[in-house]
Formats: structure tokens, sequence, C-alpha cells
């Protein structure tokens, strides 16, 4: 182990010529008129994290599914060790050591670690050889520091545990070359972190990564090279990550430059709170600490910002706030009304719009489209007779209306007439901002709003963010991008265990803001 | 290769209509031969206990659909099972399982027959039906309110309640019989003092009543309600999520005590109909299964109040057809109940068959 880990040297360094491990040249696929693929060439060595980033629909995953078998391109080639191979099944991508780690993970919820590993295991015939495969699996386990039970059902992990058993699945299973697709968007930052360690791990031991994402920071993290899809071309092969800064990435990704948002920006007159909230306490579920006493305002025309790690009470905080959780608090007054109960008709009416954490559960009907969650979610505002016709609904004055918000939030919604279940997460994600984002409201609050979009879209949420406030209505945001939130915040405020850690201005440093999350004393 | 697959194209989609045509064929042809096997096989059945299927067939088609009376007859037998269906349909919308027709309707023939007898002959005619009908449908609600404030206050499974209620609503109408309301000039007779004469519902036509006609205009206001109006509308949002439902600011329990309520009193009315327009006088197992047949008839109609009609149609001229096999074949009545299997298996193989095309 230690003898390959020391042979292992960035590939740029070595002299002298190395066979690549994977070589894909030229691939080329449509999809009727679409050109999914484009004489996309993409090389793997050994021993090397190598990202692919992109847009959404630039063909990322069109390419690892052509990589694993699972469509066959219309030209091209790809060889595995110098050999020029033909991979038209999983199964003939797996003997060739090629192991796909899908966004939704392919595990069966019923059954235990060990029984998902041996459904994968090669060759098991028609016995299962338990012992060996255990013991692989326990090696696999011990390299990855991976501490999970394998007679533990699948169903009883939580989702994070569940991609490492997906990866343990796939090495037991002999692939050299590990693809994960969109790895981190399941994954808290400090899970995030400990994925790119292990990768490492596995780049040390001899073997090669390959990540499909859209996120420009983790790429940097961990990338031995780089390569950019966009739409369905590579605009970028295999670069070294230090020959190209930021903007020439986002260029590349996006096709175009993005300007920075404004650092400058119009300080409204803050003469009037659009939120005061007075020892606001939430009880938290599942043993969290829930909100214990917060105390917090927001001016109008301001920003501000949630941080903290991962259950301090961002969540109590935005129900409370859209009145879907029980709260006392001495007051919690929203522009003029001062609320006495926990509502979520009555939080409408005063104005509080929401994105909440998780719009699948939360928000999605399965069944109704896009324009029917758009009646849904108006169908309280004002008086309530908005958009009714005597006993039924206005359809026609719904369809306009939802077309406008399209219009105004221009996040490339789907169709009006999609059901939203069928939308992929970042799909739902631009449904639920253009309904928010573009519409009237006193105070916006946003829970990870960005969550799943691509570099663009983000930029688009971020200028959104940046009209409401300019309108004068209120922001709450709660992120786990620090970057974020220095970037849109006026203020932030920091929770730790359901208390306000303490409150910072714009200008603060980043490292003063981990302190506060991780309980430091203001 | 690109060039190949673009030369094929053309020739490829101008025969497009051929496989088309022919999956149409199959997909008949399956439709046709799982409806016909469940007849060969509920024949061969029959044969077997010395029937002959074919003037067997003949009799069940001419004594449901060739013959006025027994045409009457199936109109008679639908018009509470379509209102059962209705009674299951409406809070599926709101994502409840009502399993409590049973109970709902015996509650309901019973409340017809109290007022019946609280009426007497003081009120008769149109203004004591009325009575009745409002009397049977307030009690059906109540009847499903009960298992609804059960779910909503302790989370009972509101499945569960409504089908445990059903016992109790038919042990409710066997005391009334067995006591109080027992007629004593019934020579001991378990039943109830009989309706007067000019208190049963009108006739349509010669044979069936007009219970028929309530039937199918429930299904209609049913079917505007569940589609057109945003009660329907919140309904299906409760129905799909109901997490979803509650932070747009919908009274989630508001809605699916609503839909019980009306469900409940369909069934209700259901029950008054079967008692005004044919028994005339309560006694014990009166309205049986019909709860559970409409049950049945939502589910095969996935709950659209249109399809719950034909379903409860087909399942009514079965049971028709039924009687006609005693007299005809000799065979028990119940022997129907295995035809009526087989044409679900039936309808349940096309239908997965049809959904997996689609």
């Amino acid at each position: 182990m230690t003898g390959i880990a020391s042979m292992a040297a960035p590939v740029a360094e070595r002299s002298e010529p190395v066979t690549p491990l994977l070589d894909a040249s030229k691939l080329t696929i449509a999809f009727g008129p679409v050109v999914a693929n484009d004489e996309v060439s993409l090389t793997v060595y050994p021993s090397e994290i190598q990202c692919v980033l992109g847009e959404n629909g630039a063909g990322k995953s069109t390419l690892m599914k052509i990589l694993y078998g699972v469509y066959r391109p219309d030209s091209g080639s790809i060889s595995v060790d110098g050999q020029p191979v033909v991979i038209d099944s999983p199964l003939v991508a797996r003997k060739l050591g090629l192991g796909m780690v899908f966004q939704d993970f392919r595990l069966v919820p019923a059954l235990t670690v060990y029984e998902n590993v041996a459904l994968a295991a090669p060759g098991s015939g028609p016995l299962l050889r338990r012992r060996e495969i255990l013991g692989r699996l326990a090696e696999v386990s011990k390299s990855l520091g991976l501490d999970v039970d394998p007679q533990a059902p699948v169903r009883t992990l939580p989702i994070a545990q569940r991609q490492q058993v997906e990866i343990a699945k796939v090495l037991v299973a002999g692939a050299r070359i590990l693809i994960l697709d969109e790895p981190t968007s399941v994954l808290a930052p400090q899970e995030a972190d400990g994925l790119f360690e292990q990768m490492d791990q596995l780049r040390k031991a001899g073997m090669s990564v390959l990540i499909i994402t859209h996120k420009l920071r983790e790429a940097r993290k961990v990338a031995d090279r780089l390569t950019v899809l966009r739409g369905g071309k590579s605009v970028v092969e295999g670069v070294l990550p230090e020959t190209m800064n930021d903007s020439e990435l986002i260029e590349a990704m996006v096709g175009r430059s993005l300007a920075p948002l404004p650092a400058e920006r119009e300080t409204m007159p803050k003469e009037r709170n659009v939120l005061e909230l007075r020892r606001l306490k939430v009880p938290g579920q599942a043993g969290l600490a829930g909100l214990r006493g917060l105390d917090l305002t927001v001016a109008e025309g301001e920003v501000v910002g949630i941080a903290g790690v991962a259950g301090s009470g961002q969540r109590e905080l935005v129900d409370a706030l859209a009145g879907a959780r029980p709260w006392t608090a001495d007051s919690f007054a929203v522009g003029s009304a001062e609320l006495r109960r926990s509502d979520p008709v009555i939080a409408l009416r005063s104005g509080v719009s929401c994105v909440p954490e998780d719009p699948v559960a939360e928000w999605v009907i399965p069944g109704l489209t896009i324009v029917e969650h758009i009646v849904l979610a108006r169908m309280r505002e004002g008086n309530g007779t908005a958009g009714r016709r005597r006993l039924g609904i206005d359809w026609k004055h719904h369809r306009s209306k939802t077309g406008e918000l399209d219009a105004a939030a221009n996040l490339e919604m789907a169709a009006m007439d999609r059901q939203v279940a069928t939308l992929s997460g970042g799909n739902i994600q631009r449904v639920v901002l253009t309904h928010v984002l573009a519409g009237e409201s006193t105070l916006y609050v946003l829970a990870y709003p960005t969550r799943g979009l691509d570099v663009a879209s983000c930029r688009r949420v971020h200028e959104l963010v940046l009209a409401c406030r300019a309108k004068g209505a209120g922001v709450v945001i709660v992120s786990e991008d620090l970057d974020e939130l220095l970037l849109l915040s006026d203020r932030i405020a920091v929770l730790h265990d359901g208390h306000l850690a303490g409150i910072c201005d714009a200008g603060t440093d980043a490292q003063e803001i981990g302190r506060l999350m991780l309980g430091a004393a203001a | 290769m690109t060039g190949f697959a673009a030369s094929v194209a053309p020739a490829v989609r101008s025969r497009l209509t051929v496989p088309a045509a022919r999956h149409l064929a199959a997909r008949t042809l399956f439709w046709g031969g799982m409806y016909l096997s469940a007849l060969v096989i509920f024949g061969a059945f029959t044969a077997l206990r010395g029937a002959d299927p074919f003037a067997m067939y003949h009799a069940m088609w001419q004594s449901t659909v060739l013959n006025a009376y027994g045409r009457g007859q199936v109109l008679d037998k639908a018009a509470p099972f379509i209102l059962c269906g209705l009674a299951v349909a409406i809070p599926a919308r709101a994502g409840l399982v009502n399993i409590g027709g049973e109970g709902q309707i015996v509650i309901g023939v019973t409340a017809a027959g109290g007022v019946a007898l609280a009426l007497g002959t003081h009120v008769t005619g149109t203004p004591a039906l009325i009575l009745m009908g409002l009397g049977a449908m307030a009690a059906g609600a109540l009847w499903a309110a009960i298992a609804t404030v059960l779910r909503l206050v302790g989370n009972v499974n509101e499945a569960i309640a409504t089908l445990l209620l059903n016992y109790v609503g038919a042990d409710v109408l066997n005391y009334l019989v067995y006591g109080p309301w027992r007629d004593p000039a019934g020579n001991g007779q378990p039943a109830a003092k009989p309706l007067p004469e000019g208190d049963s519902l009108p006739k349509l036509g010669s044979y069936a009543h007009i219970g028929i006609v309530a039937a199918l205009v429930a299904a209609v206001v049913v079917a505007f309600a569940l589609k057109r109006t945003s009660w329907g509308f919140m309904l299906r949002c409760v129905g799909g999520n109901q997490t979803a439902a509650r932070r747009a600011g919908l009274k989630v329990a508001w809605l699916m005590m609503s839909a019980m309520l009306v469900g409940g009193a369909l069934a209700g009315l259901a029950g008054m109909i079967q008692f005004t327009g044919l028994e005339g006088q309560l006694r014990p197992g009166i309205a049986a299964t019909f709860g559970y047949t409409g049950f049945l008839a939502s589910w095969l109609a996935r709950h659209q109040p249109g399809k719950v009609v034909l379903a409860a149609g087909l399942l009514a001229g079965i049971a028709v057809a039924g009687d006609s096999l005693q007299i005809t074949s000799h065979l028990p009545g119940s022997t129907v109940n295995i035809l009526m299997a087989l044409i679900l298996l039936a309808m349940l193989a096309t239908r997965s068959r049809s959904k997996a095309a689609a």
C-alpha cells in the first residue's frame, strides 16, 4: 500500500509517457435531433482524480452512460489499458473495471449491506461466497475508513452512508475506475469533505476516480485534471486546474462570462423591520435542539443570512416562519402584524413566502402540474378569492399568471403542464424559486435556494434575491455555502445548537464565522 | 453508421402505422382473450356440475338485458352500488380509504326506517320521502364522521375504523328490529312495521324505481365537484401530499372530514333508496354486502365517478344474472360469484397491461 502511495504522483509531473487507463476518443451520440455528445474525448490516467464539469444538460451524464455501457455511441472509440474495447453493456463495463455510483443509488433498501454488495459481486455462481465477499467488504471498508455494519438493512442507513455502501459495493465488484455522478448533491459539506478524503485514499492506492459535478469549488478542491463539457462538446480536455482561473472555467461551462454581482449595493434606509423575533422557541424533532430563544430582526431591504452546521436550528426557524411548526415567542412580528400562533395561512397572509428545505416532501404533490402547484400556492393569498371563479378555479387567470412568473424569474422553468413530481431535483427547485422569487412578498424565506442548480442559474437566483432586496422586502436566506451567504447578505446570523451564536457584518472573515458555527463565544 | 441510420429513417417513418395497427390488434386480441377465457372457465365449471353452459349464458343474457323486468332489476341494484362506489371514490381523492360504505348504508336504512316509523301516517308521500332521505344521509355522514374523528384526533387508521364500524352498524339495526322497533303484529318475525303503501319510491316505467336517476345525478354532481370545483382540487392536493397541502394553507382536517361526510351521506342515501324502493320493511341483513360491492366498483374504476357507474352497472348485472342461474340451471345463486371473480381478474389483467403500454 505504502509502495503504491509513494509511486502515485500527479500525472503531469511524470516524465515518461503513461498508458491511459481509459481513453475515450471522439464519442458522438444523438437522440433524434439532439446531439447529446458531439466528438467528446476523455482520457483517464492511473492514480488520478478527474472532474468532468458542465452545466445541467451539457452531456455529462450521457458520457458516463456511454462509458458504463448503458448507451452505445454512434461513433468514436474507447480503449482500456491501451486495448480498444466495445462496451455494450454495464456487465462488460464492470468486467473492464469501470464502476459507477449513480446519483440515485442502485441499492435494494430491504436487503442488508452485505446482501447488496453480494448482488453486485462478480461471478458468484449459484452460491454466494459469503466469507470471501464479507472479507473483501471488510478490507474495502477499512481502507475507506467506512464504519457500517454489514448486517444492517440499507433502508435504516442515512443517505451519506448509503452512498458509502454503494462505493464499497462497486469496489468489491473490482472497479479500478470509480465514476461518481454528482456525488455531493446529497451530502452536507462535512460529509463531502469526508468523501473527498476517501477519493484521495483511492488515488493513493492506484485507482482512478472520475467525478461529475457542476460545482467549481469542489472540482478545485479534489481534481488533478479538469474536463469541461458544454452543449455536448468537450470544450476543455484534461487541463491542470491551476492553468485556468475561476472566471475562465465559468466561461467554459456557461459559454459566456458572468459579470460579478454588483459589490456596491444601494443601502436602503432601514426604517422599518419586516421581521422581529423575540425569544423564539421552537421544539426540535428527532433529538435535535430546535430553537431555544432566538432574537432576530430583518429590516426592509435587508438580506440576512443564516449560517450554522447542519441541525443547529435552521430547519425549525424556516418552518416557524412558514407557520408549519408550532412555536412560542415573546414577539413574532411580520411587517406590521403581530402573529399569535403558528398557522400557514396567517404566515402567507402576512406576506411570508418560503422556499422549503425539502421541496419534494414539503411542496411537491404527485400528479399535479406546475400550473396546479402555482394555483395551490396562491390559494390562500390575499382574501382567498383571487383566481377563483364561482365554485371553481379560474385556470386562464392562473395560466397567464404562471407565464408572467416564468418570464419575470427567467429561470428556465419546465413547461407549465409538466407534472412537477416527474422533474429532476434541480428543475423542481426552479419551479419553487420561480413561484417564490417572482412573486410579491414582504419577507422571503429561502432555505438552500441554489441547491441542485448550475452556475448560470445560481447567478440568476442571486440576482433575483438582490432584486427582492431592492424592492424593499426582507430576505432570510439559509445556506450551507458560506461564500453564497457572504456574497448576498447584509448581515449573517450564526446559529449554534439552537442559539444565536453571533451576528456578523457582510465583511466578516469566513474563519470567524466558522468559529462561531462551532460554538465559540462571540 | 449514422449514414445508414439516415438512409433507413424515411422508410421506417412511412411504415410507422403498421406496428401501431399491429399493437392495437394485439391489445384487442388480449382483451378479448382475457374476457373470453373468463366465460369459458366458468362455462366449463358449470358444465361439470351438469348444466348446459350455452343455455345458461343465454338465460343470463335474457334475464338481464333482453327482458324489461330483468333490466329493471339491474337498474334497481345498480343504484345503491353506484352510490356506495361514490362513497369510496370521494374520500379516496383525499387519500382516505373508506371501507365503511357497508356500515353507512345499513345505518342509512335504519335511519330511513326510523324516520318512517316516527312519521307513521302523519306525513306521507314526497315530504316523507324527503325527510327519510335527509335522515338517512345525516346518519350515513355521522357514521363516516366517527371514523374520521378517530383518524384526525387519535390517528386511528380510517380503513380499520370504518371496517369495524360496519359490524357495529349491522348490530344497531339488529338490536332495533329484534327489540324496540319489532312489529307486534309481525308474528314474532324480527322486522319493523312495514312502510305505508304510498311512501314507496316512485316507479320509473313499470319495473324500476327512480333510485337509478338519483344515483346518476349524484355521479354527475360528484364528477363535476371533483374535477371542476376548488373543493375537488383541494381534495386532490390533500390526497397527493398532506404536508404540502398543509403548508400551502389548506385546512387538511376539514377537507378530509368533508370528503368523508359527503361519502357517508351518499351511502346513507343508498340505504334510503333500498328501503323505500324495494324492501319497505326493516329486517336484519337488509342491504348487506352492498357497501363492499361499491368498494369494489370504486377501486375497479380507480375512483373515477363515470367509471364507477359502469363498474357498478356491470356488478349489478352479474348479481341479477345469478338469480336466473338458480332458476334455469339449478345451480346455487352464489355460483355467479365465481363468474364475478373471473371477470374481475380479467379486468385487472387487462388494466395492468394497458397501464404498462401507456
